[in-house]
């Protein structure tokens, strides 16, 4: 608090040197510059995809002699050949299953166990707490590929071979790294006196752990498991690895066979990529609402 | 439709008893920790919340990061050891040196547009009332996965012979500014920058919403307070939201600088590393798929050496951090 | 308060390894090994699309008259997969398609991974129904990696084959006569037909982008020179300065130089493969030739409904380089599926696979030949196709890809740049020489 104190008030002392043309152009920018700045960005981003979106309407034939944007006019051409091709392939459905299967318990065991390391990491003290870290954080950089037969050797020793909970374990191993980083960084800047303040009033590291760090977080895990759920969600290769003879597959893996091996048909990969990035999308929609100001709004007195 | 239902009871079982299991490592071991002495319980209690955490990524990720090195200084058939042969290999071959050579440019371009254009909208979205469709706008492309990205900037990207009908957007545009059509992807003086471009297209959402979340953080009544005094936005984003922000913005950028060493699928899809694009991740690719799994190993050790010093940076920040608090 | 959450917490953590104990004895239950013995049979392919609709109308009969599930998965990655496999001791498919890479072949062979084809077929009626060139080493010899045989057994089951180095033409716009030789080809005036250049050429295909090109190169040098020195070339044994290998390269760049290729450079390095003979049916045609494989015939009736096989386009073989004595080599690729574990399912399988109705099916659908020689064809493309093959005396593979596979990218890739820039041709193959020596490296 006193240091947000300190900051407020080299603020308000800035501003006795600020000239009036910045003053001006503070003022600016609750104008119209912002939001056309704001349009600008937005359509550089969404345009290509748009551009994918409808050309998964289109007849390859079409697509290889105008550019999507022809399609705004008549004749415009719009067909669901892609998306027909892409259910007609057989297995979707029950691989879209699959998908969430292996998506949705991967995502919620590595969330876990990185919200409590990240906790002991950013608030306690111990012997080799910054090896530790580093170890754990710089295993962000090691390929995959060198993991795999390791890995593969290791889960069948313990009969976990071609079974989903391999899957699991393994894409929470390798997303582990980055969420304690992140949640660490994000844990370790709570304030200290609603810790403290619990504390003397006889909570427990388990209590505060999960009835005050854990709601003040929500931002940043809610957004973690956006990122945690799409890694996953759009994995091929751990599942080809890890799955390896199952009859169960995901919707990633399912989808290579849409193309012959030579690349014809590659018009129906547009309409497998916009059902693919569907269902991420939704759930970053829906998360959306944790992403609000006002959760540790209020909560530091004094 | 197959159903596996042994699938399912599997994945309900795992979503409701890891947390609770979870729950109950914490409840139990602290019950047990709390009725044990002072100075045994701040010895005994990190390690207990951290194990979990640690004990995964040791299984997971150390014991093969170990083989990695030991890998990297034998031969291919693991038999004989052959010191520093890979890492020589590594640095003085004329592929390998290009490859760094477009790393570094990836390093630094990838990272700083990214994160900066992660912060500045960021900042600019906090203002408006349509903020949340505009991060949805520009969040659109993190879910997409590489295979898709590929055809979204093939489309883009696009080149017909000069006076034919241009099928890509962005030729398209050259031509209705009456220029040449660019092949966007061949050619030397623009292939690097149209593959970090599309690299930053995917990955700014990805910034925006972690800072954006950060930048929740900062209480409002802070922020109230300095506009009450007077301040303007400029400066208060300069001297309060900024720092505020300075060690989520650490945490991004070192996450970006890791990423683009990593980058490996938007140029393995593009242009498979021709006409000079190639990176060390696709580098290493090659390798791996000719079991060169030594030469592989090298590179592995080589990136995770490189990065030290970036983690070190960090744990000062989170010291850093720790202190003021 | 605090003791009412402990008591919960101990039923709750009590309630979750009850629940952890009931999932590992569940997911046990359902622990895959690989398929059942006599009745499924799990196999890789790395087909898709219409090439994997016509593998199940080949396994519709098999399975109807035998009960036989095969569960069939698409893996583009499965040589990574399967040595990863071997490594670490866990399920292999029953079937896949082999490994390419003669080294992986012969370690996996004496691992016992793979399994031969003798121990199950009947290697006379295979050998003699199928295109010789695909089952027979040359000379006899006991060792072919390139058709997978490892003394004297097989351990490739060939399936499909195509053809490829064949120039594709508009029939209603070529309407001369087929050239002999190369300089006759080079000599054609493409305005005499009015079309714009000689050829059409396209080497985009995504990660594997510069193969066309590649099989370009490799019909050149396989008829500028005898077939062991090919052989030698794809072993490393011939270094890519070699005076003949450059050769190859500069009469490959004839066929893409600006003044002969439609759209320039540019347009041949960024235009995807399968479009790369659209310029042939446009007004004004873009170009008079295409050379490509048989599977092109599928790309052109796709991107122009309409255009007939035989009535709109046809092809004539690879002109001859002028040495007449290498005239009867050709290039081709086939299809192949390994028997990684045996099964009395699997091997029901690949006994049916071998035999002509089977393979008559895949013919049907169009798009490929069958390995077996007596097979009928429709299609008058695929009719004379099946004639070249029969008819040649070497079917000799694509040199890279039986090279190591950082050797074939960098080959590849050195072929996209000699195209983009011509000038660079020597510094491009002293440098294909230096990783030659470190790609046959074997540390």
């Amino acid at each position: 608090m006193s240091r947000v104190e300190a900051t407020t008030r080299q603020a308000t002392a800035g501003v006795g040197a600020a000239t009036g043309a910045l003053d001006r152009l503070g003022q600016n920018l609750q104008r119209l510059p912002l939001h056309l700045v704001i349009i600008i960005f937005c359509a550089i981003w969404i345009v290509p995809t748009i551009g994918m979106i409808i050309n998964s309407f289109r007849a390859v034939s079409d697509m290889g002699s105008a550019g999507w944007w022809t399609t705004l006019f008549p004749p415009h051409g719009f067909t669901f050949a892609s998306y027909q091709q892409v259910f007609n392939q057989e297995g979707v459905p029950s691989s879209i299953v699959t998908s969430i299967l292996i998506t949705i318990p991967a995502t919620v065991i590595q969330l876990a166990i990185a919200t409590m390391g990240a906790y002991a990491f950013a608030w306690m003290t111990f012997p080799g707490k910054n090896i530790f870290f580093i170890v754990i954080v710089g295993l962000m950089v090691v390929p995959i590929q060198m993991t795999l037969i390791p890995l593969l050797q290791l889960f069948k020793s313990v009969h976990l071979n071609g079974t989903i909970v391999s899957v699991w374990l393994a894409h929470s191993g390798f997303g582990l790294p980055f969420e304690v980083f992140l949640l660490r960084n994000y844990l370790g800047g709570l304030p200290r006196e609603i810790f403290e303040s619990a504390e003397v009033d006889g909570a427990g590291h388990a209590v505060r752990f999960l009835r005050i760090a854990v709601p003040m977080t929500i931002p940043a895990i809610a957004s973690l498991t956006i990122f945690v759920f799409l890694g996953v969600w759009n994995d091929l290769l751990v599942a080809l690895t890890f799955l390896g003879t199952s009859a169960n597959r995901p919707f990633t893996v399912v989808i290579t066979q849409l193309v012959t091996s030579l690349g014809g048909g590659w018009q129906f990969l547009t309409a497998a990529a916009v059902l693919q990035m569907s269902l991420p999308l939704a759930v970053f929609i829906f998360l959306q609402r944790y992403f609000v100001r006002g959760i540790t709004s209020g909560s530091v007195k004094g | 439709m197959v159903i596996n239902v042994d699938q399912i009871i599997t994945a309900v079982v795992a979503i409701v008893a890891v947390p609770l299991v979870l729950l109950g490592y914490i409840y139990l071991g602290e019950s047990v920790i709390e009725r044990l002495g002072e100075r045994i319980q701040l010895w005994i209690r990190p390690y207990f919340w951290a194990l979990p955490a640690i004990g995964f990524a040791t299984v997971f990720m150390v014991y093969p990061l170990l083989r990695t090195v030991v890998i990297s200084f034998r031969n291919n058939a693991d038999d004989t050891w052959v010191g520093l042969n890979n890492y020589v290999y590594f640095f003085t071959f004329p592929d390998t040196l290009t490859s760094l050579r477009n790393s570094l440019f990836w390093l630094v371009f990838y990272t700083f547009f990214a994160v900066s254009l992660g912060l500045i909208i960021s900042i600019l979205l906090d203002r408006v009332r349509y903020e949340q469709a505009a991060k949805i706008a520009i969040f659109l492309p993190v879910p997409i996965s590489a295979v898709a990205a590929s055809i979204i900037w093939k489309f883009m990207f696009d080149y017909q012979p000069p006076g034919t009908t241009q099928t890509g957007t962005l030729n398209a545009l050259l031509g209705v500014a009456s220029q040449q059509p660019v092949a966007w992807l061949v050619n030397s003086t623009t292939n690097n920058a149209a593959l970090i471009f599309v690299g930053i297209w995917s990955i700014t959402g990805f910034c925006l919403v972690i800072i954006s979340a950060s930048l929740k953080a900062i209480s409002a009544e802070v922020l109230e307070a300095a506009r009450m005094d007077g301040a303007n936005e400029f400066r208060i984003i300069q001297l309060i939201v900024t720092p505020l922000l300075w060690p989520t913005i650490t945490v991004v950028g070192t996450t970006m600088i890791i990423n683009a060493l990593k980058t490996f699928d938007i140029v393995y899809v593009l242009t498979a590393g021709a006409y000079d694009t190639d990176v060390i991740a696709t580098q290493m690719f090659s390798q791996l798929e000719h079991n060169h799994n030594s030469r592989a190993a090298a590179v592995g050790v080589v990136l995770f050496v490189a990065i030290v010093p970036l983690l070190i940076v960090n744990i000062r920040r989170f010291q850093q951090q720790e202190e003021q608090r | 308060m605090a003791g009412v959450l402990s008591k919960l917490s101990s039923r709750a953590s009590a309630l979750g390894v009850g629940f952890l104990l009931v999932a590992a004895c569940t997911t046990g239950g359902s622990s895959n090994t690989g398929g059942a013995s006599s009745t499924d049979v799990t196999q890789w392919v790395a087909w898709g699309g219409q090439e994997l609709a016509a593998y199940r109308d080949v396994l519709k009969p098999f399975e109807a008259s035998t009960g036989i599930k095969v569960h069939l998965t698409t893996n583009r990655d499965s040589n990574n997969q399967i040595a990863n496999g071997i490594a670490a001791g866990t399920d292999l498919p029953d079937l896949a398609p082999g490994p390419t890479d003669p080294v992986q072949l012969k370690s996996w062979v004496s691992k016992g991974s793979l399994k031969s084809l003798e121990s199950f077929l009947d290697m006379g009626a295979y050998t003699g129904g199928t295109y010789p060139a695909l089952t027979t080493a040359p000379g006899g010899a006991s060792d072919d990696p390139y058709i997978g045989i490892i003394g004297g057994k097989h351990y490739l089951m060939m399936v499909k084959t195509q053809v490829k180095g064949l120039i594709w033409y508009n029939k209603k716009v070529f309407t001369g006569t087929a050239p002999k030789t190369f300089d006759e080809l080079l000599a054609i005036s493409p305005s005499q037909y009015g079309a714009q250049k000689l050829f059409c050429a396209a080497f985009e295909s995504g990660t594997a982008s510069g193969w066309p090109a590649s099989d370009q190169i490799d019909n050149i040098i396989m008829r500028q020179n005898d077939a062991t020195f090919y052989t030698n070339w794809i072993q490393g044994k011939v270094k890519f300065t070699d005076p003949q290998i450059k050769l190859g390269y500069q009469t490959f760049l004839k066929e893409v130089s600006a003044a002969n290729v439609y759209g320039g450079s540019n347009t041949v390095l960024t235009t995807n493969f399968g479009k790369a003979g659209d310029p042939l049916f446009k007004t004004p045609p873009g170009c008079l030739f295409l050379e490509q494989a048989t599977f092109i015939a599928n790309f052109f009736t796709q991107n122009f409904p309409g255009t007939k096989a035989g009535t709109d386009f046809d092809f004539f073989g690879h002109p001859s380089m002028g040495n007449s004595q290498f005239d009867g080599n050709i290039n081709g690729f086939y299809d192949n599926i390994s028997m990684y574990n045996d099964t009395p399912a699997a091997r029901k399988l690949m006994q049916y696979l071998a035999t002509a109705p089977a393979q008559q099916i895949w013919a049907n659908d169009g798009g490929t030949l069958g390995a077996i020689k007596s097979l009928t064809y429709t299609d008058p493309i695929f009719k004379r196709a099946a004639d070249v093959a029969g008819t040649a005396k070497n079917l000799l593979v694509t040199a890279g890809d039986f090279m190591p596979s950082d050797m074939q990218a960098a080959f590849w890739k050195s072929l996209l740049d000699v195209t983009r820039d011509p000038n660079s041709l020597d510094s491009v193959l002293s440098h294909l020489d230096a990783v030659q020596k470190a790609a046959y490296a074997t540390s």
